[in-house]
């Protein structure tokens, strides 16, 4: 076989195999999206597999007739803009120093920082220390405690080992001082990088809700991943139903919780391949020889 | 170019942390000052802080702080007693975690707080953390002692101390059991009454499957929730004295658990059998909220099985309904089909308490927090709280409240989360026994609602009722948990293993159970019925 | 003198760490006093300087508890088969997305393959279970079409080995991929290049070019990895568990949140988080240590 058809095959077989891979992750999402435009009976029976039965469109009229989801939205996009900016202005201050090999106590501000990654006061000093900071019930409570990712700073710091020191010296040389360095070098070659960690620190936020389970209680002030949890979490708690004598209490419907899913799931998906830009073309080349 | 502007956005980025920095430490300085300036009114209102559960399903228009319920609190309670209720809401799910860092923090928990795990209520008591409640119920609680009786208060005493007002359970009963009408019909095959006429029906409906489902019939429909297999359990537990009732139950969380009672093992080899011979749902240890299960009987699959007692007939799942739709000419009917061996349809009841309603020490609203009980207690306050508007919600038949089926949404999302805010009792209050049950009936849809008295009948059978010590088994509190996901582990094990290994799978089960704490509730028990029983 | 010239140049460097360093010390070491609920017996009403001290009371009572030895083993071997399993999945799916030549469909492949990084794990449940079923799920279903028997993906423990990491590398492949993807991007094109001047097969130019690019990052997350080896997330095991494989998927997350959260025993919950802590900070320095002899590579 020659090189090219040899190529040609490899390519062929990648891609066939990369389409699987996205059908099986595709599936269970279509699955939420036919339970969300089904009605109750077919779901209830379990006849819904990867189309609606029984077309409805109801459950997405009552998800955006619903001013508080469409609030919850809003809020969840300004707190996760918030969060990531910040995230991101943090742990770029202390990973750029940290990366030099030559500054002295490096060693023990990492290791005073790689503590936090493993002790934890735990639920209650937590809470008390939020409360002492008067920061209940305010968004701040949701984006200071979580700031900084001593696992993406350990990342960061690693791919701002990995630039060529040669281009540091060399802006040394011309005069330049850390900051500029900083801005002018290595920032601009590491916004591959940059994107991926904003991602993460975008979507830890927007999936998180943990804590405002802890510390919010104004429902102004609801992610809308906290209310997608207590929707959802209805089914584990229905057992308990009965005991607590609600039988004809309101229920969820299933598409509902689905129709839900899918609102919650999708501005992210979206504002995803807009990121996509700065880490599938390789910015390293030109911007160096820019 | 390009580079410039990024290190434009960098700077301003770091401008920004600084500034909000600065900002919210600005914010957290100037936190106090609010509060002070409210207080000009003429007499200040004093204020009332109440735990509500969150479920997450608050309808449109409605927060879950702000809604005609809590407004009606608020209008009808608050603003005759010059006192500022506001509500707390903790996310159901997490209900526990909550309550403990709400507790430990001590300033942020609300003056009135409930839970149902008994295990949290007895350890908030003896780790002093409850407000003792005897003198406020007899001083600002009149109608709520009326209301709750002497026995159900019993239940919110901790070592003959009053640290909780319990809620007072309606609905006593739990079980029944559903067949197939028109297959055992179709086979010419009488109700079954006792575990062996059960087991010969479940194999005729294997073999011969009389709804033609292609072999995937599922003869007895089970799950790893305790309505599905509780009743068969107790059917196989022997006559015993009082003694024995006192010593060897297990009581895990607010169930009695029968692992030690005598019988047992003879259960556990019937469910063996039935689950070797292809009877049982086979994932069924799978199944923790019963979605398989319902989504099996609405289709058509299942054959008998044992469930909260009416739940079928509710609309919420409308599970009868859906198989009805499904399968053209499906018939299913309550029964009675766990004889134990002194002829007793005996199944486990519920004991006459509901959530325990507490006041925390740090508290300084105690008695306001009693007033509002007490408020709730009479009238037609948890009437109206739990009913909603006559006319709108409800019709008047002969003095019973029945929910209209044809009620607009408007009226329904009024009082969606009635039984959050009717926290001295659990289910819906009528006015007296008889009225409750009819209520209660009346919920289902009227064709249903002749099986739903039968199903409600079925559950108050010859019903066993939980035992109690006039205090607290500490091993069950320390252990009660852990034992009773073991003992889902113990039916499941032993359930599925193959019948030659059933022998040894019981004894491994039964050695782990027991040294998981079982022992220490067995000797902690022993004690104290000795010590019972001297007195 | 050196001092002060070695301050001149680098006081921006320190400026920077400020308000970071501020940060750990404030919302990370503020609440460590936490950690002495292990050694008292912690009484929510009393706050934890009121709390009785009790020594390693708690320690001893978790180390003489059988299901937490259970509990650490399991955990051990989870972290184990998935380090062997999920932690190349991602790899090599990133070197095959970076192999794709046409642009649109690589960054469609990207877009989908992290869906299920977002669908919460209660949902996955429900689902694992319509497609692992015993009874009625999809591939016994496809199965017993063929005419072959059922296989318990859920029930029997081997089994249910295999379902719990394919379901791991199912949810956690695609979103994995980023960070090396971030990677590749930032090696430089020209090597590439030439690598095809001279006629390097394809494997070859992976070999030779894409995994060295990758080898910081490899190293990284491979430390952290080791450093969790004895912490293990909880919705994975628990939603994915259930009690006909328990003796497998009980694990120290699930154990701390039966006696913790349901049974209220803080100081039990608290001492099995400190032991994990330290165990966990000896792993990670020691794959520290053996990865800069070994490799020169370090992330501290």
């Amino acid at each position: 076989m020659s090189e090219r058809a040899s190529n040609r095959a490899i390519d062929t077989a990648n891609v066939i195999f990369v389409i699987i891979t996205m059908l099986l992750c595709l599936a269970p999402f279509i699955h939420i999206i036919a339970i969300s435009l089904s009605a109750n009976r077919p779901i209830m029976s379990g006849e819904v597999s990867f189309y609606p039965i029984e077309l409805t469109f109801e459950a997405y009229s009552k998800v955006f007739s619903d001013m508080s989801m469409i609030r919850s939205l809003g809020f969840t996009v300004l707190l996760t803009v918030l969060t990531t900016v910040l995230s991101m202005v943090m742990t770029i201050a202390v990973a750029y120093p940290l990366s030099k090999k030559e500054l002295k106590g490096r060693k023990i501000f990492m290791l005073i920082i790689v503590i936090t990654m493993f002790f934890t006061g735990g639920m209650i000093p937590e809470y008390i220390l939020i409360r002492d900071f008067h920061l209940l019930d305010k968004m701040w409570a949701l984006v200071l405690p979580g700031l900084i990712s001593p696992f993406y700073m350990i990342i960061l710091i690693s791919f701002f080992n990995n630039i060529p020191k040669s281009l540091e010296e060399a802006a040394d040389i011309d005069g330049s001082s850390h900051i500029g360095t900083l801005f002018r070098i290595i920032l601009p070659l590491s916004l591959p990088v940059m994107a991926t960690l904003s991602l993460f620190y975008a979507v830890g936020r927007w999936n998180g809700f943990q804590d405002a389970l802890m510390y919010i209680t104004n429902p102004e002030l609801y992610p809308l991943q906290l209310k997608l949890y207590q929707m959802i979490q209805q089914n584990q708690v229905h057992d308990l139903m009965q005991m607590e004598g609600m039988t004809a209490a309101t229920v969820l419907p299933e598409s509902l919780k689905a129709a839900s899913v899918v609102f919650s799931t999708l501005p992210i998906l979206i504002v995803y391949p807009w990121l996509q830009r700065y880490f599938i073309s390789g910015v390293m080349v030109g911007a160096v020889k820019g | 170019m390009e580079r410039n502007r990024f290190a434009k956005m960098a700077r301003l980025g770091v401008a920004v942390t600084l500034i909000s920095t600065v900002f919210v430490t600005a914010c957290s300085s100037n936190n106090a000052s609010p509060n002070a300036e409210g207080g000009n009114a003429a007499t200040k209102p004093s204020s009332l802080k109440v735990e509500l559960f969150d479920r997450g399903n608050t309808p449109a228009g409605y927060t879950i702080t702000n809604s005609y319920l809590t407004n009606l609190v608020k209008e009808r309670f608050g603003k005759p007693s010059n006192i500022d209720v506001q509500f707390v809401p903790v996310p159901r799910s997490e209900e526990i975690q909550k309550l403990n860092v709400l507790m430990a923090s001590g300033t942020e928990v609300p003056d009135i707080v409930f839970t149902y795990d008994s295990g949290t209520f007895n350890r908030y008591a003896e780790q002093g953390g409850l407000t003792e409640l005897t003198e406020l119920i007899d001083e600002y609680g009149p109608n709520l002692k009326k209301f709750l009786g002497e026995d159900t208060l019993a239940y919110g005493s901790y070592n003959g101390e009053q640290f909780a007002v319990p809620g007072r359970r309606l609905v006593l009963g739990k079980y029944a059991s559903y067949v197939r009408q028109d297959w055992l019909d179709k086979l010419g095959l009488p109700a079954p009454q006792n575990t062996e006429q059960l087991y010969e029906t479940l194999k005729a409906f294997k073999e011969k499957d009389p709804g033609s489902t292609g072999g995937k019939v599922i003869p007895f429909g089970m799950t790893i929730a305790s309505a599905q297999y509780e009743s068969l359990l107790w059917s196989f537990i022997e006559p015993m004295t009082q003694e024995q009732r006192y010593t060897l139950t297990q009581q895990l969380g607010s169930n009695d658990f029968p692992a030690l009672l005598p019988g047992f093992k003879n259960a556990l080899q019937y469910m063996n059998k039935l689950y070797n011979e292809g009877l049982i749902s086979k994932d069924f240890g799978l199944d923790k909220d019963k979605k398989q299960l319902w989504e099996d009987v609405q289709s058509g699959r299942v054959g008998f099985y044992s469930e909260d007692a009416g739940e079928l007939y509710f609309t919420q799942n409308n599970t009868y309904k859906n198989l009805q739709t499904n399968v053209a000419g499906a018939v299913m009917t309550p029964l009675d089909a766990f004889a134990n061996s002194e002829g007793k349809f005996a199944k486990p009841t519920y004991a006459p308490n509901g959530l325990y309603v507490m006041i925390p020490k740090s508290s300084k609203h105690a008695v306001e927090a009693i007033k509002y009980l007490d408020w709730m207690a009479s009238g037609t306050n948890l009437f109206d709280i739990q009913f909603g508007v006559e006319g709108e919600n409800f019709t008047l038949v002969d003095g019973v409240p029945i929910v209209k089926p044809d009620a607009a949404q408007a009226a329904i999302d009024k009082i969606y989360n009635f039984g959050d805010f009717a926290v001295i009792v659990n289910g819906k209050f009528a006015g007296d026994d008889k009225k409750n049950t009819d209520a209660y009936i009346a919920q289902t849809p009227a064709e249903y609602q002749a099986d739903m008295r039968k199903s409600v009948e079925i559950s108050n059978t010859d019903p066993i009722t939980p035992v109690r010590f006039d205090h607290p088994i500490a091993a069950e509190a320390k252990y009660g948990n852990g034992l009773a996901d073991k003992f889902q582990e113990f039916i499941v094990k032993a359930t599925m293993v193959k019948t030659e290994q059933f022998e040894s799978t019981y004894a491994a089960m039964m050695k782990d159970y027991m040294a998981s704490g079982g022992q220490a509730i067995l000797d902690e028990r022993t004690a104290a019925y000795k010590e019972m029983s001297s007195k | 003198m050196r001092m002060n010239m070695y301050l001149r140049r680098n006081w921006h460097l320190y400026i920077l760490l400020v308000l970071p360093l501020a940060y750990f010390f404030l919302f990370k070491y503020g609440p460590m006093y936490g950690v002495q609920i292990a050694f008292k017996d912690f009484n929510f009403f009393q706050g934890i300087s009121g709390s009785k001290w009790i020594g390693f009371d708690a320690f001893k009572e978790v180390f003489q508890n059988q299901d937490f030895f259970d509990a650490l083993r399991n955990t051990i071997l989870l972290n184990f088969l998935d380090l062997l399993v999920s932690f190349p999945a991602p790899l090599i799916l990133a070197i095959m997305i970076y192999e794709l030549k046409t642009s649109w469909f690589k960054k469609m492949a990207q877009t989908v393959l992290y869906i299920p990084h977002f669908i919460s794990w209660v949902i996955i449940g429900g689902i694992v279970l319509q497609v692992f079923g015993t009874q009625s799920g999809f591939i016994n279903n496809v199965l017993s079409g063929f005419g072959i028997g059922e296989i318990p993906f859920l029930t029997d423990k081997k089994y249910w080995l295999i379902t719990y990491l394919t379901v791991g590398v199912w949810q956690s492949a695609g979103w994995g991929t980023i960070l090396y993807l971030a990677a590749l991007t930032g090696i430089n094109k020209e090597l590439f290049e030439a690598a095809e001047v001279d006629g390097a097969n394809r494997f070859k130019r992976i070999l030779h070019i894409s995994l060295p690019g990758l080898k910081t990052t490899i190293a990284t997350l491979l430390i952290i990895n080791l450093g969790n080896m004895i912490s293990i997330g909880f919705d994975r095991p628990f939603i994915i568990g259930n009690v006909a494989v328990r003796d497998y998927s009980d694990v120290l997350s699930t154990f701390v949140y039966r006696i913790g959260m349901e049974s209220g025993q803080i100081t039990l919950a608290t001492a099995v988080g400190l032991f994990q802590a330290l165990v966990g900070l000896v792993f990670l320095l020691g794959a520290n240590y053996a990865s800069k002899k070994l490799a020169d590579e370090s992330i501290l």
